[in-house]
């Protein structure tokens, strides 16, 4: 009986797949605290689809991947700050126009290409049969975005919060809100990797969620969201041997059932626990 | 010039075409209202959350579209409903509840044996769509189409002024529903011919084109669907002639558009801006030679 769970355990493949994944999940999870505190999370769902014709283009011309995606989610997310900026078109909906375009412009290069990039690949992503290189890509993007946070998360924290308090700090909210995007577009590029473009947002989004239901400690907010990153890709990159390799849709689908959970049964946020509170409520002032 | 319409010889161009009008026509007026109303990437989220719906559907053998327009409602009354129980920002809801779905879809879609090919359901096949399926967006798209002009006025209401459509004592609470049930159609039906990542696109880009060019709202409804079917035509076509994705294509011609709105349109256009201020700049001067 015990063999049957161990046997992803006996391919290297599977192996590889879980620790990248949860390298992976692990950095997505930090970051992604600061991404719901900011309310970016439809500037991550943008960036990951837009950093699809930077990926196209790399493959074809045979450069770095990462490369190609960080370039390709910069220049989309200065299209959307001119177009924000320029115009009367409202925030949500320039999003929706530059990150459909530059994905129909990726998609159009791979229809054109079909032979150097697997459309499947960008749109799923592909952990299990992820090549040497693009896991030093991926180890290099994780190394420096923790190293960012790791310094300056206080930084971050405060800007996140409140932008205008940080500039009577002494801090440049300009420079921190470019960090952040920087962070945000490579982190996106390693995601894809592990979930694929669709998915990517749900790295981004739903850990920082879930950990805002737990707690009001930002401190804690940020372990509790890389610990649930680290644990729900490790645990979906092994289920999704069982699940024909659809890795990108079982750790997900494990992030969304916890966030769930914490939705329901977190002890001061929760549902059951507001709940509660308005029933005591009205008990409470009737004598 | 023949050369660039010989496509239209083959019986699959004409119904892409005839398919692609109608979808674009469609997504074009509800575009307008979505934009007004801030509900762009509501489409964005509809559209991902079908997947387990289609899914599910293939597995229970309902129709395909019946299955993603429940998952497109259930997704859209999710959001709203954690929204209100928690205290999380409505765009995250939003981002936790579609991808959640997405990805359940991805799983079931896993263990699922069919012939349904997933890259159809994610960017679309408009050239390879059958008979019956051309009859089923013409139904589907001419209904929606039907009930969003027939109640444009009140539509338009909820979306630019939701207090003073409560003061005139519009059932707003079933407008509202009432709009998200039909932009669930319009993505059910549009999915054949986009694909779910793309239909955002049909459902944003029209609108914010014709936001640019005018500030009447039936001006904007034609300046949307012009746009969209122009564009949409013009894509198939350069497609058909480059041998690229349809839905790239049509996605691109459009954003195309909106550049040159963004740079061009009379009133709000970026250059125009500019041109008149230059023109002030030179009418100063020569008050003061």
């Amino acid at each position: 009986m015990i063999e049957i769970f161990l046997t992803p355990f006996h391919y290297d493949y599977m192996l590889r797949a879980i620790w990248v994944s949860a390298l992976i999940g692990g950095t997505c999870g930090f970051l992604s605290s600061f991404v719901t505190l900011k309310g970016w999370s439809l500037m991550g769902d943008a960036l990951s689809h837009a950093v699809v014709p930077g990926v196209a283009v790399a493959y074809i011309l045979g450069l770095p991947f990462a490369l190609g995606a960080f370039v390709a989610g910069l220049l989309a997310a200065g299209t959307m700050a001119f177009i924000k900026a320029r115009s009367r078109i409202r925030e949500d909906a320039t999003i929706g126009i530059v990150f459909t375009a530059y994905f129909a412009l990726g998609l159009l290069l791979i229809s054109l290409f079909p032979a150097r990039v697997d459309l499947k690949v960008i749109l799923l992503g592909n952990i299990l049969g992820i090549s040497d290189p693009d896991i030093e890509q991926v180890i290099a993007i994780s190394a420096v975005t923790l190293l960012v946070l790791g310094l300056k998360w206080k930084d971050l924290m405060l800007f996140c919060f409140d932008s205008s308090q940080a500039r009577t700090l002494g801090l440049r909210p300009a420079l921190l809100h470019i960090i952040l995007l920087s962070l945000l577009a490579a982190t996106a590029v390693a995601a894809l990797q592990a979930v694929g473009a669709c998915l990517v947002v749900a790295m981004l989004v739903t850990p920082g969620a879930t950990a805002y239901l737990l707690t009001d400690r930002f401190g804690k907010m940020l372990w509790l969201s890389s610990g649930m990153g680290v644990a729900t890709s490790l645990v979906g990159a092994y289920a999704s041997y069982y699940f024909n390799g659809a890795t990108g849709g079982c750790i997900v689908t494990l992030q969304t059932l916890v966030f769930l959970a914490a939705f329901v049964f977190a002890p001061k946020h929760g549902l059951l626990a507001s709940k509660r509170r308005a029933r005591s409520a009205e008990i409470a002032p009737s004598p | 010039m023949t050369d660039f319409f010989e496509p239209l010889q083959h019986g699959f161009m004409r119904d892409a075409m005839l398919v692609g009008t109608m979808v674009a026509t469609m997504c074009a007026v509800l575009s307008c209202f979505l934009i007004l109303k801030g509900w762009s990437l509501m489409g964005d989220a509809i559209s991902h959350a079908v997947l387990p719906g289609i899914v599910l559907a293939y597995i229970v053998g309902l129709p395909l579209s019946i299955g993603a327009f429940v998952a497109g409602l259930f997704c859209a009354v999710s959001t709203g409903f954690i929204k209100q129980h928690s205290r999380i920002k409505e765009d995250t809801v939003m981002g936790v509840v579609f991808t959640g779905l997405f990805a359940f879809g991805l799983v079931l879609f896993s263990r699922t044996p069919s012939d349904m090919h997933l890259d159809h359901i994610l960017v679309g096949n408009i050239l390879g769509i059958t008979r019956s399926q051309v009859w089923q967006t013409l139904g589907l798209g001419g209904v929606v189409l039907a009930v969003t002009l027939a109640l444009r006025r009140d539509l338009l209401l909820i979306c630019f002024d939701p207090g003073q459509a409560r003061v005139m004592a519009l059932p707003d609470r079933f407008l509202n529903y009432l709009l998200l049930g039909l932009l669930s159609l319009a993505i059910v039906v549009s999915l054949q011919a986009v694909g779910i990542i793309l239909v955002v696109a049909m459902l944003v880009t029209p609108g914010s084109i014709a936001h640019l060019w005018t500030d009447r709202f039936d001006r904007m409804l034609l300046v949307a669907v012009v746009a969209a079917v122009s564009s949409t035509l013009t894509g198939i076509f350069i497609s058909y002639h480059i041998d690229g994705s349809t839905g790239a294509c049509i996605v691109l011609v459009q954003a195309s558009l909106f550049v040159v709105s963004l740079l061009f349109a009379p009133k709000y256009g970026i250059l125009r801006g500019a041109l008149s201020k230059n023109a002030a700049a030179v009418l100063k001067r020569h008050a003061n030679h």
